[in-house]
């Protein structure tokens, strides 16, 4: 039952995942005054990519191919553990908040490896600024997931989501709003969104994701661009569930529980995408090389939050 | 039954310890002959492998507790009580002697015009007598002797190419070394109250009644030897260096192996102690942290592949360091929430000291193959190895992806058990909560910097295109140079899978744990290296299903790189140099990394005719602002004495005359 359970929710945050991608990017296109393409589009794109001849440079190895596989399996292992639905039935020792951030790291080298294997420098710039981004984010990222599992007392990702169902709102959740928006920082850094990275456009001097997979095509484009889908909504879902618990329930689960989740999902992964595509919309990129600053502020924020804990642990 | 297999342990560790000699015996004596490299590699490869099976023999007999206690008498020659941590530091030896003679096999003779093999093996031995030799010693003197003789035989395969850096860079280690060592001296000397010729147990007895002043100094100067050597900032200064100047194997056991002596000699320094000075656990874990972030970062920028693992050594030895000086913190603290976080940092110790020996030992060898193959060390000047040695470059990816830390590898389970036991231990008191708050961000930080350095290493050496003709045109590699680190990859894997359900309860096998379980630290946090491993495997099982039957199955159409109508060359490519440039821009003021655009004029009458050049450069940071000073300073000493030797031959007697006057007023 409990696998079923696992299989059930990962299934749902998979099939959902082009969705937000495809509400991103059209909430961002009525914030600009167009009308934007349908929100179901990015599954006919992906699908479409799916069926299409693939080219290989000749200048690229195994590795190249096998970048694909690596990062989205890093991406359905995101799916996996992350609590969406349901928190307490994936094992403890697989929804660990550190393995959750070196399955993130994993995924973020073996993109970088594809953009070096092409012999092509617009590959390698990109690699070489994500690199720079995966190992700068670190910090905060891992003091952010720190802070809500010191918060909870839980050291998985299902038991800091269950924490928050647990409790009233107002008791749960504004303690770790700083940490919140710290998670933020990490989330849009990691997503290649704005100001950290463009992901509409292939211009040499905004690109760092998209330059990474330029060379790709076909199947291997589809893969990757499912997984950056995956992954954004993964990271999303661990947002929204922590700043709004409601829905999220543990086994032993009613159809109406369910109903009330799958209901409860779509409509936090809705507001994510509208925060997302709002705050692309009110702010500019950043140059690169100023991407300490936001680094340094990320890490900041992550910080005070964990102060911020320690003084409610210790008061 | 049990006399029976002791005695067989004694034989085994006799005979590993005995064999290197007969092996320099030989050495000497077949010296003319072309198999006399092989003949004596072998040597080594039988006394690892008597060494390794008699370490693992004692474990099997007596259990991995800390009370296991073994008596050596090689045949009643001396008496030697073994405890299993001492076998622990053994067995990293003889299974680095192992790997590294496997590999030297066949990796030594394309150099035998470069090296005098004969003499590098000569040294070698020595080396590994010395090694085993210091850990074995159950006394002060032969400790001090064992050290020296380990000290300088790795001065010998540190200059054994005898070009001038070589020599400049032995120099340089030669120097830090014998600081170290009067460090070491002193301070061992003062824990013993002047005994040259205590035995441990004296030593302990007699620091009972040193005064606090004296355990202090002793505990700084111990600190301050054992640290050179292990290469902690900021006596790290002839690491980088000294390292990889040597032979890829003799790399490979001075990073791997000998900085985990110098960690084992550390411990044992410690345990002498009646207590340790207040101030000792914060000094060590400070300058653990600054030895792991300085390191990470130099790796993160270093252009010689062989000087990246050295300075990733330093990053991990100051890791290493930093959870000692936190056990210390912790260890014996009568408060019991306090004293609970030792066993889990403990665990990290020993986990990532027995990972960063495999994936070290592994990686040296790994580079010195692709060096001996295009003769470059020079990560700008390689690349695109991948499509000639596939195999190879799997070995050296996964070689990678262990050293930063990434699942399935044993080390992301030791840096695991860190990360955790340190968020665990913040809820212990709010002193704790903030220290170690901030180290778990320091830590992660290294974390992302290792991850950098290993992550360009691996792509400017293998991805992409050939830079040259000599990496278009590689050999295929001979099995022995790329057996060892494989040995070493599967090793790494291992590690997780084993060692890390068997360390993290030693005792718990007896009471029906299986190594299935899962792994709990301080707090209750746990981890299964056996799940991750199946999840990875499913995962990548279900993909591959899913590429079979959902996508389109035609071939892939091989085409040139999108170069935008015009053709590309591998120079376009990034260089290693041009990867690291946003983390040396970040990291401006402390790499004190320098940019300059060089304008030279060509032609006298036309202005706009000239020659530019970039030249960039990185400074030592320590060198700049410790070591130069002290230069300066001494200097300037020297030329202040200078006016006393002035040639003068009364001034010469008045002096002595004053010494004569000094001594006989003091001594009266």
């Amino acid at each position: 039952m409990t696998y079923l359970l696992i299989t059930f929710q990962a299934l749902v945050v998979l099939l959902s995942a082009p969705l937000v991608v495809g509400m991103v990017r059209t909430l961002k296109a009525r914030f600009q005054n167009r009308q934007g393409p349908s929100i179901f589009l990015p599954y006919v794109s992906m699908l479409s990519l799916l069926r299409k001849e693939m080219t290989i440079t000749k200048h690229s190895s195994w590795v190249f191919r096998v970048v694909p596989f690596v990062v989205l399996g890093s991406a359905f292992f995101l799916a996996l553990v992350v609590p969406s639905l349901f928190f307490g039935i994936v094992p403890s020792s697989l929804d660990n908040i550190f393995l959750f951030g070196a399955v993130v790291a994993l995924g973020s080298v073996f993109l970088v490896l594809g953009g070096m294997d092409t012999g092509s420098t617009f590959g390698n710039m990109g690699s070489s600024r994500e690199m720079t981004l995966a190992a700068l984010v670190e910090p905060a990222f891992y003091v952010s997931l720190a802070t809500l599992a010191l918060a909870t007392g839980a050291w998985g990702m299902g038991g800091i989501i269950g924490h928050f169902t647990s409790l009233p709102w107002l008791v749960a959740v504004p303690p770790v709003i700083v940490t919140l928006i710290g998670f933020l920082f990490v989330l849009l850094a990691e997503n290649a969104r704005y100001p950290v990275d463009n992901p509409a456009t292939h211009l040499e001097l905004t690109m760092v994701h998209e330059a990474m997979i330029l060379e790709y095509s076909g199947t291997y484009l589809a893969m990757l661009e499912y997984a950056s889908a995956i992954k954004l909504t993964a990271l999303l879902a661990v947002c929204m569930g922590i700043l709004i618990p409601f829905g999220i329930s543990a086994p032993p689960v009613t159809f109406f529980g369910l109903g009330v989740a799958l209901i409860a999902f779509f409509g936090k992964l809705a507001l994510g995408a509208f925060a997302i595509a709002f705050i692309e919309s009110v702010i500019v990129k950043m140059r690169f090389y100023r991407m300490q600053e936001y680094m340094m502020l990320a890490f900041f924020i992550a910080l005070l939050g964990l102060a911020v804990e320690l003084i409610v642990l210790y008061h | 039954m049990h006399l029976m297999s002791s005695f067989t342990i004694d034989c085994l560790f006799a005979v590993a310890f005995v064999l290197p000699l007969v092996g320099v015996v030989l050495s000497l004596l077949t010296r003319r002959f072309s198999w006399n490299n092989t003949l004596v590699q072998s040597i080594f490869i039988l006394s690892g492998f008597a060494g390794l099976i008699a370490g693992s023999y004692f474990f099997a007999l007596l259990g991995i507790g800390n009370s296991a206690s073994f008596n050596a008498t090689f045949f009643g020659l001396v008496n030697i009580a073994l405890n299993s941590m001492q076998v622990f530091f053994l067995m990293l030896v003889y299974g680095g002697v192992l790997l590294t003679s496997l590999y030297a096999i066949q990796s030594l003779p394309p150099y035998k015009d470069v090296y005098v093999l004969p003499t590098l093996n000569v040294a070698s031995a020595f080396f590994i007598v010395g090694m085993q030799a210091t850990i074995l010693s159950p006394s002060l003197f032969t400790f001090l002797m064992a050290w020296e003789i380990m000290s300088v035989s790795a001065y010998f395969l540190v200059i054994a190419d005898r070009s001038d850096e070589s020599l400049r860079a032995g120099w340089l280690y030669f120097v830090m070394t014998h600081i170290g060592f009067a460090c070491i001296a002193a301070g061992l000397l003062l824990l013993a109250g002047g005994n040259l010729f205590a035995s441990w147990h004296d030593v302990a007895l007699s620091a009972l009644s040193a005064t606090p002043l004296a355990i202090s100094v002793a505990f700084v100067l111990l600190f301050a030897g054992f640290g050179s050597k292990a290469g902690l900032v900021p006596l790290h200064q002839w690491l980088p260096y000294a390292h990889p100047q040597a032979p890829s194997g003799s790399s490979a056991l001075l990073s791997g192996v000998m900085l985990k002596v110098a960690l084992f000699g550390f411990i044992q320094g410690v345990a002498l102690f009646p207590f340790v000075p207040s101030f000792s656990a914060f000094l060590v874990i400070g300058i653990g942290l600054l030895s792991a972030f300085f390191g990470a970062l130099r790796a993160a920028v270093e252009n010689d592949a062989k000087r990246v693992l050295a300075w990733s050594s330093i990053e991990n030895m100051g890791l290493i360091f930093s959870a000692v000086g936190i056990y210390l913190l912790v260890h014996g603290s009568p408060d019991s929430a306090v004293s609970a976080i030792a066993p889990s940092i403990a665990l990290f110790i020993i986990l990532h000291t027995v990972n960063h020996f495999i994936f070290k030992t592994g990686l040296f060898m790994a580079v010195g193959a692709v060096a001996s193959k295009t003769h470059t060390r020079n990560l700008d000047e390689l690349g695109g190895l991948a499509q000639r040695w596939p195999i190879f470059a799997g070995i050296f990816l996964a070689l990678s992806l262990a050293a930063a830390a990434l699942p399935p590898f044993g080390t992301f389970f030791g840096e695991w058990t860190y990360f955790q036991t340190l968020a665990s231990g913040m809820t212990v008191s709010a002193l704790f909560g903030g220290s170690f708050a901030l180290i778990l961000a320091l830590l992660a930080l290294v974390g992302g910097l290792a991850l950098f350095a290993y992550v360009r290493m691996f792509s400017a050496i293998f991805l992409g295109r050939a830079r040259t003709t000599h990496a278009e045109q590689v050999s295929p590699m001979p099995i022995l140079l790329w057996l060892p680190p494989l040995s070493s990859v599967l090793l790494s894997i291992t590690a997780g899978l084993f060692l890390f359900p068997i360390l993290s309860a030693p005792n718990a096998f007896t009471e029906g744990m299986t190594l299935f379980g899962d792994v709990a630290v301080l707090g209750g946090a746990s981890m299964n290296a056996w799940w991750v491993l199946l999840s990875v495997l499913s995962i990548g099982v279900l993909l591959m299903v899913f590429r079979r039957f959902l996508s389109n199955r035609n071939p892939a159409r091989i085409t040139d790189t999108w170069d935008c109508g015009q053709p590309i060359t591998p120079r376009m490519q990034y260089t290693a140099t041009g990867f690291s440039a946003p983390i040396r821009f970040f990291f401006k003021s402390i790499l004190m990394s320098e940019k300059e655009l060089i304008i030279e004029p060509i032609s006298m009458s036309n202005p706009w005719i000239v020659r530019r050049r970039l030249v960039w450069s990185i400074q030592s940071f320590f060198e700049y602002w410790l070591y130069r000073p002290i230069g300066i300073a001494v200097f300037a000493v020297s030329h202040a004495v200078k006016k006393l030797q002035n040639g003068v031959i009364q001034l010469y007697l008045l002096l002595v005359i004053c010494a004569l006057v000094l001594t006989l007023a003091t001594t009266l």
